[in-house]
């Protein structure tokens, strides 16, 4: 079971992520995951040492501290510096994803993104990071 | 792998219901940022930090839309948001016709979730034109260079983790000659969030905070450190007299060339002070007709799409009068409530206490079967178990209706904009004045307040306020003044719609009623003056010669009087010609715990909501009279006509030979009437619950409840029964007390 | 061993396939008469708790009674359906009838029997009685193999739309 740590100030838009993550159908394409969902940076700060999380996914519009100060704390940090991480900007915000890929996030999706997007692009890192090469694309034989 | 859209199921109806309701949130709240900004306007001050917040509102309903497949509203938002980020971003200004149309926003917002709600019908085509009206606005520029910002001892990597925002916010603080500190705090992760806002309460007179940045390793789990950025034009000594803590470290960033001091400003951007009463919307210049209002010419961006976008919209059919868009309902989409958690604290104390009682039973039980208590032993613990238990039980209730309670400030909020609405459709300018918002009571009950209240304030504009002229004319101030007072009276609640317009002529309106067919000519010269004032409230009743939108069309009060007298209400009016009107509408508190007074009646047991008992006495029925056809007792020199229950109801049969009755005198309003029950059996807290739609017809019970071992008592409806006993009976009282005095 | 299986399912599938067919009707006496309404519309069957009555209320309500906390409205089916009245006795039922949308309608019969699948061929529409026929009446159920048992078939809908 993988443990993704999710960092987004609105709470459907947490639901909405673990309800994909958390589904049969991302467990059976890609890996089983248990979502931890953080409401803010602060949040997210508690419940790092509480790790180690296979992913992390965070918003970078948030208030107080932003996902890009977020990501510069996690690629500091001892434990998550190497941990696979995900930056959800807005669709104008190219400067804002410029930033983030240069902190060290491993990719990006950009608001409003599909159930498909967000499943690959998180799916993708959490089979690499695995030692598994090359990712499924396809349903595993006589699936659903 | 089977297709289905963003996590079906279980989950997916639950991340829907979550989604409806954090959208209703984030609609409201930018209703209310939009008055405040407003506000801020009209006093010359641009408050950076509240369109922040309404963009960041707009950019999270946008990701919600798009991820819930709400294409609408995702759409209205996209556009939306580019109008919002140019605004904060300083590459366009914020004129009265931008304001304008994100008013129009707010307003299309509550549309559309109500009909993503399955309430009202998707508002397509004012969405179309409003995109059309933002899509003039929106503007792309290129950034300026971050030159300015160079200038500063500023750690190089800073501007790497500042989003585009953040960076822009620096680069017009520095512009405008603001010094820049670092605030350096070190903070426990417990208890941050709190710690937080303190800081930030005593930061914000001072300055603007630009973002905060996390230093160290977060090697250490419960402590973090934290670089505070803030803009100020305060010196170092005054923040760090303001901000003060032991772990709180304030430099300011020097400047690396050795410049001259600030320029001088020509804005002050100070941020918004906290919480104000409800703020007075206006228009534009009252003295230009809406529609021309939109040409008014203003800096910055090409003038706003057609004039037909302003105020309100045209029927499709085109020809007829300007009406605004078709009424729609201020009641919430979602049914949650926002609880302090400190009230479901106090609940689960009381769980606690119910689970030790239990225990207590279990032991009683474990000791009758072991040694066989004796019996009286057994009955004095029981007691006393039973006492506790139900000393918590009604804790627990109390403690449950306390969650339930919401301040009424909820629904007086969308009124706010209601009124901004409604005064710019009627070209009047109206101050809505709040007292009393924090005064809590039940989520039910203000969901369904929401509309009457809308019709009466609507009612209050149209018919009440005068136009400026006229209000010049005869010397009152030209803004009108609706004022809503709400405040707790025992068990009741009362929320007062007051105006200072011109009033209700009694005369005038019994001529409209007569003409509108509401009540005949012979009817109408029975009325007492109170009674004609309550005619407002019948069905098909107007006084415009024409209807101008439903305040005209004798929809509105009616059904606001109903709906108020479904969640257990009256209505009462009062006015005086030339001064204004008032509407006090008293409520319970709550709608499903009450106090009753337990009577029988033909062996059978009532329930009498205490809230409209006065008292209640024994009958002596020498002291009857029978004043034409109807009975009227005299109770200290003072005439009360009561109202046989058995006989209403149809009862028959007593439990056992009366030789006295009781009269139970309940009140509604200004009215009251004794009942006449056989026995008074007691008070008792009750859960009183809705009798099925069957019996819709049956009139006069407000309800039932268990009274326990499946016993149910039906709930009397006073007001309802009162008005059915003695409306008319008051008609033919007054006839023939006319034709005595005339003989 | 492999046959005997075999013809096990070969049974089991004739059986759902008949069962598919077939409507279940619950059977219950009033005023003499047998009478049946689709059991898929009854949610409950209950001794009759004491029923409270409304005054002013319709002819054919007989009250209100509480069923675990909830309040449910009881109507009196043989006044509903103009027979004769009866007093309440040990087997007097009441009938919890559930159209799915709209208020759950407490119904009282004198008893309840069994129930029956009919088979479509097993039941004759109104129609067949001549004439015009009320709403509420749904047709005629003849089970075979049950000695000549008639079930005057009711429809539930009128019945507990109007008073």
């Amino acid at each position: 079971m993988r443990r993704v740590l999710v960092v987004e100030d609105s709470v459907s838009a947490r639901a909405y992520v673990r309800a994909v993550l958390e589904s049969p159908e991302f467990s059976a394409a890609y890996v089983p995951c248990e979502v931890v969902e953080a409401h803010s940076g602060f949040d997210a700060m508690r419940l790092l040492p509480r790790g180690p999380y296979d992913l992390i996914v965070t918003d970078i519009n948030m208030a107080d501290i932003n996902g890009l100060e977020l990501a510069h704390f996690i690629r500091n940090s001892e434990r998550h510096r190497t941990t696979p991480l995900v930056i959800i900007s807005t669709l104008r915000g190219e400067l804002d994803v410029e930033r983030g890929m240069a902190l060290g996030a491993d990719a990006y999706l950009a608001k409003p993104f599909t159930r498909e997007e967000l499943s690959e692009t998180c799916g993708r890192l959490l089979l690499l990071t695995a030692g598994v090469v090359e990712h499924r694309s396809d349903p595993p034989a006589g699936g659903p | 792998m089977a297709e289905s859209g963003g996590g079906r199921g279980d989950g997916g109806d639950k991340a829907r219901d979550e989604f409806l309701s954090e959208a209703q949130e984030l609609v409201d709240g930018l209703g209310r940022d939009l008055l405040h900004l407003e506000e801020g306007l009209k006093r010359g001050r641009l408050d950076a930090e509240l369109i922040n917040d309404i963009f960041r509102a707009v950019h999270t309903l946008k990701g919600l839309s798009g991820l819930f497949g709400a294409t609408r509203m995702a759409g209205l938002s996209h556009e939306l948001e580019d109008v919002l980020d140019d605004l904060r971003l300083g590459r366009i200004e914020l004129t009265s016709a931008v304001l304008d149309l994100l008013f129009q926003a707010v307003a299309l917002y509550a549309r559309i979730l109500a009909s993503e709600g399955g309430n009202g019908v998707d508002p397509a085509v004012e969405v179309e034109q409003l995109l059309v009206a933002l899509g003039q606005f929106s503007q792309r520029r290129a950034g300026s260079a971050a030159g300015v910002v160079s200038q500063y001892e500023l750690d190089p990597g800073l501007l790497g983790v500042l989003t585009e925002y953040e960076e822009h916010r620096l680069r017009t603080n520095i512009q405008q000659g603001q010094g820049l500190y670092r605030i350096r705090v070190r903070f426990s992760l417990a208890t941050i969030d709190s710690a937080l806002d303190d800081l930030k309460a005593k930061a914000r007179p001072h300055g603007e905070i630009i973002t905060y940045l996390p230093t160290g390793t977060g090697a250490d789990i419960d402590t973090i450190e934290l670089e505070i950025l803030i803009a100020s034009r305060a010196s170092v000594e005054v923040l760090r007299g303001a901000i003060t803590g032991s772990d709180v470290r304030i430099d300011e960033v020097r400047r690396r060339t050795g410049s001259s001091g600030p320029p001088d400003l020509r804005v002050s951007l100070q941020p918004a002070t906290v919480a104000q009463p409800i703020v007075p919307p206006a228009g534009e210049d009252p003295s230009l007709p809406p529609h021309e209002a939109a040409k008014v010419p203003t800096q910055g961006p090409p003038p706003p799409g057609p004039p037909s976008l302003l105020p309100s919209l045209p029927l499709p059919g085109g020809a007829g009068p300007v009406l605004g868009p078709p009424e729609m309902s201020l009641r919430s989409v979602s049914q949650t409530v926002r609880v302090d958690i400190r009230k479901l604290d106090r609940l689960m104390t009381v769980v606690g206490e119910l689970a030790i009682v239990r225990t207590a039973i279990s032991n009683l039980t474990d000791l009758v079967r072991r040694r066989g208590i004796d019996g009286r032993e057994l009955a004095i613990e029981l007691a006393r178990l039973n006492r506790t238990f139900d000393r918590h039980l009604s804790q627990m209730q109390s403690g449950i209706l306390e969650v339930r309670m919401v301040p009424l400030g909820q629904a007086f909020d969308k009124l706010a904009r209601v009124v901004r609405q409604i005064s710019r459709e009627h070209g009047k300018e109206v101050n809505l004045v709040v007292t009393g918002a924090e005064t809590e009571i039940d989520k039910l009950i203000v969901e369904e307040l929401s509309d009457p209240l809308m019709h009466m304030i609507r009612n209050a504009i149209d018919h009440g306020t005068e136009p400026r002229e006229e209000r010049r004319a005869v010397g009152k101030p030209p803004v009108g003044t609706i004022a809503l007072n709400a405040f707790q009276k025992g068990n009741q609640v009362v929320i007062e719609v007051e105006d200072d317009g011109r009033g209700m002529d009694p005369v005038v309106l019994l001529e409209a009623a007569v003409r509108r067919g509401v009540v005949t000519r012979e009817e109408a010269k029975e009325l007492a003056p109170h009674e004609v004032l309550a005619l407002v409230f019948r069905a098909g009743f107007t006084t415009k010669k024409v209807a101008t939108d439903l305040s005209g069309r004798g929809v509105g009060l009616d059904v606001a009087k109903t709906n108020i007298g479904k969640i257990g209400g009256v209505v009462d009016i009062t006015s005086e010609v030339g001064i204004g009107t008032k509407m006090t509408i008293t409520l319970p508190i709550t709608l499903a715990i009450i106090n009753v007074l337990l009577v029988e009646i033909g062996a059978r047991l009532f329930a009498v909501p205490l809230a409209s008992v006065k008292e209640a006495i024994a009958l002596d029925e020498s002291q009857v009279r029978t004043v034409d056809s109807r009975e009227v007792l005299t109770v200290r020199g003072a005439s009360l006509p009561i109202c046989r229950l058995a006989r209403l109801f149809g009862i028959r049969g007593h439990a056992r030979e009366r030789q006295r009755a009781f009269v139970v005198v309940a009140e509604a309003g200004t009215r009251s009437l004794g009942f006449v029950v056989d026995e008074l059996v007691g008070q008792q807290d009750i859960v009183i619950k809705a009798l099925g739609k069957s019996l819709k017809s049956v009139r006069g019970f407000a309800g039932a409840t268990e009274l326990g071992d499946q016993r149910v008592a039906l709930v009397i409806d006073v007001a309802a029964l009162i008005e059915e006993v003695l409306l008319p009976a008051e008609t033919r009282f007054l006839a023939s007390a006319a034709e005595g005095a005339r003989n | 061993m492999v046959a005997l299986v075999r013809a096990r399912e070969r049974r089991a599938v004739r059986r759902a396939g008949e069962a598919g067919r077939r409507v279940e009707y619950l059977a219950f006496v009033l005023a003499g008469e047998t009478y049946a309404v689709q059991i898929a519309h009854i949610a409950e069957i209950l001794r009759p708790p004491p029923i409270t009555e409304v005054p002013r209320a319709p002819a054919t309500m007989l009250g209100v009674t509480s069923v675990r906390g909830k309040l449910v409205t009881v109507i009196s089916l043989r006044r509903r359906l103009a027979l004769p009245e009866a007093a309440v006795d040990r087997r007097s039922r009441i009938l919890l009838a559930d159209l799915g949308k709209g208020e759950q309608l407490g119904l009282l019969v004198d008893e309840v029997q069994q129930v029956w699948r009919l088979a479509p061929e097993e039941m004759e529409a109104a129609s067949v009685l001549g004439g015009e026929q009320p709403a509420h009446l749904a047709g005629i159920g003849r089970p075979s193999g049950a000695d000549g048992t008639v079930l005057i078939l009711l429809e539930l809908r009128p019945i507990l739309e109007s008073p």
